[in-house]
């Protein structure tokens, strides 16, 4: 008999009240607790966790090249940090594979929100959450999740049990998107990734009303890349080189809102170089504010938020926070298998087997 | 508690931190297939390595003052993340092997990883089983399950002992221990001692005579310790000149002549002495040697002319032939006083044990570097036990005892030490691994001992000293004293 949990959602986040019917992370978790509830007594074969799986990062972007023509100009802008007392608010999610078992995956995702107000760091972690994803349940988790959240009714396709958790990160992350940009007023709110909507992950429509929720509030929404797949002529956005000296931003004029493909740039895209040294990021912000009014946001973020290698530290922290360790990864295992009554039985390498020691990368 | 892995004679086991194992703990390895387990020893506790364990320390140090950190963590996940983060791993030394109910030592098999159950095993069901302690038993104090822990007088009969460790952590106290539990069972003791620690063996706590009164008869040279030259024989006399008194050999065969001719005249007393070397015909660099040597011999007030002043050692011997202890006070006197009366009682000890006069002599000899002299030190494990002098150095200086007494040791009491020489002598002990020696003794807190060798079947265990009710002389006297 699985131990019944009794949950009540956090007191100490202020959960977004003007989207009806938003109840995350009761609802978020009712569906974690759904899933693993129906596991009880299975064998389950845990993944072996490798560094690289866990330090493995890819685009959130899709690839792009443009070519160079006249209608795409660069400028650089110079900033400077305002000292103008603000908000800074950032977040990221994570999610790993756990294992599996008989009928399906177990994953786990988590999400963190940081925000720094008058030079204090406070970091609110939401999770984890661990989902058992079959091919019974798979269609049903994501199609409620994003009912709940984003008010998008009908099918959706049918995701891949190996990257479903990506899936469920991905609407854990637009939840807290949603959710800050509801709670806060007059901020900066940073995001991981950038503002390209219309993949499956991120349907215009879902992205559109996040930012503006988040501009009727009076935040600007930044989104930072660390890895970006767009090429100008066949360079790397963030490999660019011009010659006004940090802190400063250079803009890339010329993208159209709305791609040849499905693809579709709801931010104004920069490259920012806001400390001295050799890194610099893809900066997304949002099309829909006054050119001036971004530029403006970005100076504030100087003033208000460290900046280390060119990135802010609320979001830095957020990433830290939100990402899993192998230690984290063991303890959900230990967790899911004392709860569930799973057997745990260790899944042999098959690249090990075959090829010795000549078997080398991940189990695929 | 799960094996994890076992290289040479070390095995590697994973404990949760709810499961409580301390170092010199013993634990069974049970496994049912075979129906045999392994007795391992704790010799050291890890950390388990746990995979991503820097990351979440990391983690973990960013919340301070300037970080808030709330979390929402509705599984409870997190406690489950520390569980495993405290996870350790138990080195232990294979000690055993328990097989139909019988012990035997070593192992040349390997329990099953996946099978096998680990629990503890109590040091007195251990040393039941090693059957130490059934008879003539010195109770030394407690083990780690708080329950006694007694070793046999036998195991320090016909044995070389030693008794180690850095200082104020209870050496002493042990072999008081040891000398009140031998003399208890009728063992004559001979004690060497340097500060005056064993003087109130027969007084409590509270000044009043205890049951040892009797027993326990302290000489102080110089005091009520005093010889007269015909007590002495010619080769002690020439023992104490030649290795206390550094007399050249020339002179020293000038001294055997001298002593000849007294002992003919019948006139071997301190005086004919002076008078004979002062009439002497002989070198007169010869004849300053051994007056400047028998000047030093006056000058110990251990040696008198008159008969009635002169103690006789074998008269107490005889006296504790049913049990007691001799203790030579050495504190208050210098160093060449100290070897001189020191190489007389050993002298005299193998005499009467030579001529069967006494059975044989339990030795406690404190720091005995202060007053042996090199050559006697494997005379005692060698020669000296043949006759019957069975020595226990106590010391807290490990240095001072040569590397082959060490390995000849057979029972070893080791105190706690924390200087990395020290350690690295004390483990040449042939009675346990290096590793155990190094390992356990650097943790021991004060009054707690490490037993090693015969009197514990070799089976390295560790015992909290009990305390005893005598008076204490072996403090150290302080300037600062409590007042509150």
């Amino acid at each position: 008999m699985i131990e019944q949990f009794h949950y009540a959602t956090t007191p100490k986040y202020n959960f977004p009240q003007s989207l009806e019917d938003l109840q995350l992370p009761q609802r978020f978790i009712e569906l974690s607790l759904g899933s693993i509830k129906k596991i009880n007594g299975q064998i389950f074969r845990p993944d072996t966790i490798t560094s690289y799986e866990l330090t493995k990062e890819s685009s959130k972007d899709a690839a792009v090249t443009f070519p160079l023509t006249d209608s795409l100009t660069m400028q650089p802008i110079p900033l400077k940090p305002l000292s103008e007392d603000i908000t800074v608010v950032a977040l990221d999610v994570s999610s790993i594979r756990i294992g599996e078992t008989k009928t399906g995956v177990l994953c786990a995702v988590r999400g963190a929100i940081v925000s720094r107000e008058k030079s204090r760091y406070r970091c609110l972690r939401l999770g984890p959450f661990p989902f058992h994803i079959t091919e019974e349940n798979r269609r049903e988790i994501c199609t409620m999740l994003r009912k709940h959240y984003f008010k998008v009714t009908g099918e959706i396709n049918a995701y891949s049990l190996d990257n479903i958790h990506n899936r469920i990160c991905n609407m854990l992350e637009r939840w807290l998107q949603m959710g800050v940009s509801c709670s806060s007023y007059r901020s900066i709110i940073l995001w991981d990734g950038s503002l390209t909507a219309g993949s499956m992950d991120s349907p215009v429509n879902v992205v559109s009303k996040l930012l503006e929720v988040a501009r009727n509030r009076l935040n600007a929404v930044l989104a930072f890349s660390k890895i970006t797949r767009l090429r100008l002529s066949g360079c790397r956005l963030t490999d660019l080189v011009w010659k006004c000296p940090p802190p400063s931003l250079l803009q890339i004029n010329g993208f159209t809102a709305h791609n040849s493909g499905k693809l579709c740039f709801l931010g104004k895209i920069y490259v920012a170089r806001l400390t001295e040294g050799s890194c610099s990021f893809r900066l997304d912000v949002d099309r829909e504010i006054p050119c001036e009014q971004g530029v403006d946001a970005v100076q504030k973020l100087l003033g208000n938020d460290l900046l280390i290698q060119s990135y802010p530290e609320s979001l830095r922290l957020a990433h830290i926070f939100s990402t899993f360790t192998a230690n984290e990864v063991i303890g959900i295992q230990r967790l899911i298998a004392q709860k569930c009554g799973l057997k745990i039985v260790s899944r042999p390498n098959m690249r090990r087997l075959l090829f010795g020691p000549f078997g080398k990368g991940s189990e695929g | 508690m799960r094996l994890y892995r076992k290289e040479g004679n070390t095995v590697q086991i994973l404990a949760l931190p709810n499961e409580s194992v301390e170092k010199g703990e013993y634990l069974l390895i049970e496994d049912p297939a075979t129906r045999r387990s392994l007795i391992s020893q704790v010799i050291d506790i890890q950390f388990a390595n746990v995979p991503g364990i820097l990351e979440e320390l990391l983690r973990n140090s960013t919340t301070n003052d300037l970080i808030h950190e709330e979390s929402f963590d509705p599984l409870g996940v997190a406690s489950h993340v520390t569980y495993i983060q405290d996870s350790r791993l138990l080195i232990c030394k294979i000690r055993g092997t328990i097989e139909d109910k019988k012990l035997s030592i070593g192992s040349s098999w390997l329990p099953s990883r996946s099978q096998s159950a680990i629990k503890k095993l109590p040091t007195t069901s251990l040393l039941a089983l090693a059957r130490v302690g059934n008879s003539l038993p010195i109770q030394l104090g407690e083990t780690k399950e708080l329950s006694p822990l007694s070793i046999e007088a036998r195991a320090l009969d016909g044995k070389l002992s030693i008794v180690t460790g850095k200082k104020e952590t209870g050496k002493s106290h042990l072999s008081k221990l040891l000398v009140l539990g031998l003399i208890d069972f009728g063992a004559m003791v001979v004690v060497l001692d340097l500060n005056g620690e064993y003087t109130r063996l027969g007084f409590s706590s509270n000044g009043e005579k205890n049951e040892h009164f009797s027993k326990v008869h302290v000489l102080t040279p110089g005091d009520n310790l005093k010889i007269t030259l015909t007590q002495l024989k010619l080769r002690v006399m020439l023992n104490i000149l030649i290795h206390a008194l550094h007399l050249p050999g020339t002179s020293a065969r000038e001294f055997r002549r001298i002593w000849c001719f007294l002992q003919e005249q019948g006139t071997l007393n301190l005086q004919e002495l002076g008078e004979a070397i002062r009439n002497w015909r002989c070198n007169q660099h010869v004849r300053d040697a051994l007056f400047s040597r028998y000047y030093s011999l006056l000058n110990s007030g251990f040696f008198t002319d008159n008969p009635v002043e002169a103690t006789d050692l074998e008269e107490n011997f005889c006296r504790i032939r049913n049990g007691g202890a001799l203790i030579i006070n050495l504190h208050d006197t210098s160093l060449v006083d100290r070897q001189i009366a020191v190489e007389y009682v050993l002298g005299k000890l193998v005499e009467l044990l030579t001529q069967w006069k006494i059975k044989a002599v339990f030795l406690f000899a404190e720091e005995a570097h202060l007053y042996l002299r090199e050559t006697y030190w494997d005379d005692i494990v060698t020669r000296m036990r043949h006759f019957g002098v069975f020595t226990t150095f106590v010391t807290n200086q490990p240095n001072t005892i040569r590397e082959n007494i060490y390995r000849q040791a057979d029972n070893i009491f080791l105190f706690n030490f924390t200087n990395e020489h020290d350690l690295e002598t004390v483990s040449r002990a042939a009675k346990v691994d290096a590793e155990t020696v190094k390992s356990v003794a650097r943790d021991l807190p004060p009054r707690h001992c490490l037993v090693l060798g015969r009197a514990v079947s070799d089976f390295p265990v560790v015992v909290r000293v009990r305390a005893l009710d005598i008076q204490t002389m072996g403090q150290t006297r302080l300037f600062f004293t409590n007042t509150s």
